[in-house]
């Protein structure tokens, strides 16, 4: 019986734009993902796929509704251990790759090692492995935009494993890649799933790419369709 | 650490901007500091010897302004008298240098005290409780004994004179010999040559022309016998008779009082005060002193005021750099914040670059400052006037500071960035 790792129930979220403009961006989002689920968030513009990833990563907190992640019910969770548990349980890999660019590939994956409280030592030694891992191993010392697209999203998915996430969500992994590239990216996350058994939640527009995807999660008008 | 230099590399002109607005401030801070630091060490030396003794002022005299205004002997003598009082000690000052007639301001403005004749009465009982001697370069300090033509000299006068123990020097006219040379004191025996009282009177007498022919007309009167005088009319009897009274004892452009052990100085200052408050003016120590913090605490502000301005400039700068840094950085700050970090931890990034910028711009200026002191104090050296005290304590709070100073100008845009919201940053761009 697999572990549960997301169960979210009647999940509410409305933004106030102005005094007079409410954005209902998730009206009522049951889910359920399972310990070593790929699943693909699906629907149109606007309906509420990247506010649902950023309440799934806790970077936003829902108006109602509960949340549980590896069963810690995190939407009574005060700020700093919602932090906490951020960097230690969830890895991000966003769309425009996100690495500062002031900071070499190395660096980088490093960085979110810190915030997850590794060791000077253990962090750099995790850092290394991952680019490795991930073909990087000539490129550890270069900066950002000394790399290309698929380089750079090749750091940022070694800096959302460093601290061992039980979840990795991916927002738009392959929105700013050529679709070649992109193919790369995702057979790399699959592979990660199916050899570490880490479970992946992606948002996407691509269908080809949620296709792929063991489960597929369709969001329409801030509810899901099916689950 | 590094990242911090990177960061500061990519955007290189507004670092060099606002680390040069650092540097200036803190450079101004170092020079005027080091500067008020010499001014203050002159002061606490002049400080030093007036709260050692009583002075006593001739009235209608206002400290160095002078005038004609003397101290007669007859009132010294009578000073003395009181209870409580260990010696009285006529002092006789004058300039150096003759005045030039071309130039009557001097060559130039100089720092701190100008070079003065000190006469003293070798013989007098009369000690400064707080300076009863002074540390020698070479030789000796002239005393009892000492013939009028032996003079002892400050640092800076034998530094711009190049003289040693045992030189000529010629003062007024006149030719001395050096029978000793003082060790620096930062303050005003620097500038002072030590002389006999007796000679050091006859020069103020025969450069102030009025003095001058009294003395003139002393000598002329004495000459005449009293039975000669007998014959002479009655008004220029009269008039020679006065003439007779000169007496060049009765000049004393100040005088210096010492007290006997367990006296309350301050209370015998309002004793003398009282008994002769139509003769003379007496400067208590505790009153003098007062008056010398007061100077030197307003110079103090009003130099480290200027250099403080410089710095508050500066540390508006890096606030306003730091707020630009961070508004570039918001999604940088989002990232950040999705990989886990915790506001204290962004705060304490920001505010570290902030330190760091204050810090280089701190070294930078210092390094500038003590390039100018250096220069400075070597050029006015031989003249013995340097200018600038290099004091390592002050330097290096000095740069504490400007880290200090950075970092508090680091802490509101530091906030501001620790504030932000993860969602709406990583919207940002």
């Amino acid at each position: 019986m697999p572990k549960t790792i997301i169960r979210a129930e009647n999940i509410h979220k409305t933004y106030h734009m102005s005094k007079t403009n409410e954005v209902h961006a998730l009206q009522g989002i049951n889910l359920e993902v399972m310990e070593g689920d790929f699943s693909a968030i699906i629907g149109p513009s606007g309906c509420g796929k990247s506010t649902l990833m950023q309440i799934l990563g806790l970077l936003d907190r829902p108006d109602s509704g509960r949340l549980y992640i590896n069963d810690v019910d995190t939407s009574t969770m005060k700020e700093r251990q919602a932090v906490k548990f951020r960097a230690n349980t969830i890895g991000f890999i966003f769309q425009g790759f996100n690495l500062l660019p002031a900071l070499t590939a190395l660096e980088n994956v490093m960085l979110a090692g810190r915030y997850g409280g590794l060791n000077r030592v253990e962090k750099k030694k995790r850092a290394r492995r991952l680019l490795e891992m991930m073909g990087l191993a000539e490129r550890l010392h270069h900066t950002p935009n000394e790399l290309s697209g698929g380089q750079q999203q090749r750091v940022a998915i070694a800096r959302a494993l460093i601290n061992s996430p039980s979840l990795i969500l991916a927002d738009e992994p392959t929105g700013e890649l050529d679709s070649e590239t992109s193919l790369e990216i995702i057979e790399l996350l699959k592979e990660l799933n199916e050899k570490n058994n880490q479970t992946f939640v992606l948002v996407t527009h691509n269908l080809e790419v949620a296709n792929s995807c063991k489960k597929i999660i369709h969001l329409k008008d801030g509810k899901n369709t099916s689950a | 650490m590094m990242e911090i230099f990177r960061n500061m590399w990519r955007k290189k002109f507004r670092s060099f901007l606002t680390i040069f607005g650092i540097a200036i401030g803190i450079f101004a801070f170092t020079v005027m500091g080091s500067m008020a630091l010499r001014f203050n060490k002159m002061i606490q030396g002049g400080k030093r010897f007036i709260t050692g003794q009583i002075t006593l002022m001739p009235k209608g005299s206002t400290g160095y302004t002078g005038g004609a205004a003397t101290l007669p002997l007859n009132t010294l003598n009578e000073i003395a008298k009181v209870d409580g009082v260990e010696a009285v000690s006529g002092i006789v000052e004058l300039s150096l240098e003759e005045p030039d007639p071309d130039n009557p301001i001097g060559s130039g403005v100089s720092f701190g005290v100008p070079p003065t004749i000190e006469g003293t009465d070798f013989n007098t009982k009369y000690r400064n409780r707080n300076w009863e001697e002074l540390a020698m370069k070479e030789g000796r300090m002239v005393g009892p004994g000492d013939a009028d033509t032996n003079v002892t000299i400050g640092y800076t006068i034998a530094l711009d004179k190049k003289l040693h123990a045992g030189d000529t020097m010629k003062i007024r006219g006149r030719d001395f010999t050096v029978v000793g040379v003082l060790d620096k004191t930062m303050t005003g025996p620097d500038t002072y040559v030590f002389m006999s009282i007796n000679i050091a009177r006859q020069m103020l007498i025969e450069s102030v022309p009025f003095l001058k022919s009294l003395q003139e007309q002393a000598t002329e009167a004495a000459k005449i016998s009293d039975q000669a005088l007998a014959k002479l009319p009655e008004e220029t009897r009269k008039q020679l008779q006065q003439a007779k009274l000169f007496n060049p004892e009765d000049i004393n452009s100040m005088a210096g009082i010492s007290w006997k052990d367990g006296v309350d100085p301050d209370a015998l200052s309002n004793t003398i005060k009282e008994k002769f408050k139509n003769e003379v003016m007496v400067l208590s120590p505790k009153m003098m002193g007062d008056t010398i913090d007061k100077a030197s605490a307003i110079f103090n502000a009003v130099i480290l005021g200027s250099a403080l301005l410089a710095l508050i400039v500066g540390g508006f700068s890096i606030v306003n750099t730091m707020l630009m840094s961070i508004s570039e950085r918001t999604k940088e700050i989002g990232v950040r914040k999705a990989l886990g970090a915790s506001p204290s931890s962004i705060a304490r990034d920001f505010t570290v670059e902030a330190g760091v910028i204050g810090l280089i711009g701190g070294i930078i200026g210092i390094g500038f400052g003590l390039l100018m002191i250096v220069l400075l104090n070597r050029a006015l050296a031989g003249k013995g006037a340097e200018i600038f005290i290099i004091d390592t304590t002050f330097l290096l709070s000095v740069i504490g500071f400007s880290f200090v100073l950075g970092v508090i100008a680091g802490v509101l845009p530091a906030w501001r960035a620790a504030r932000l919201q993860v969602v709406q940053a990583l919207r940002e761009l």
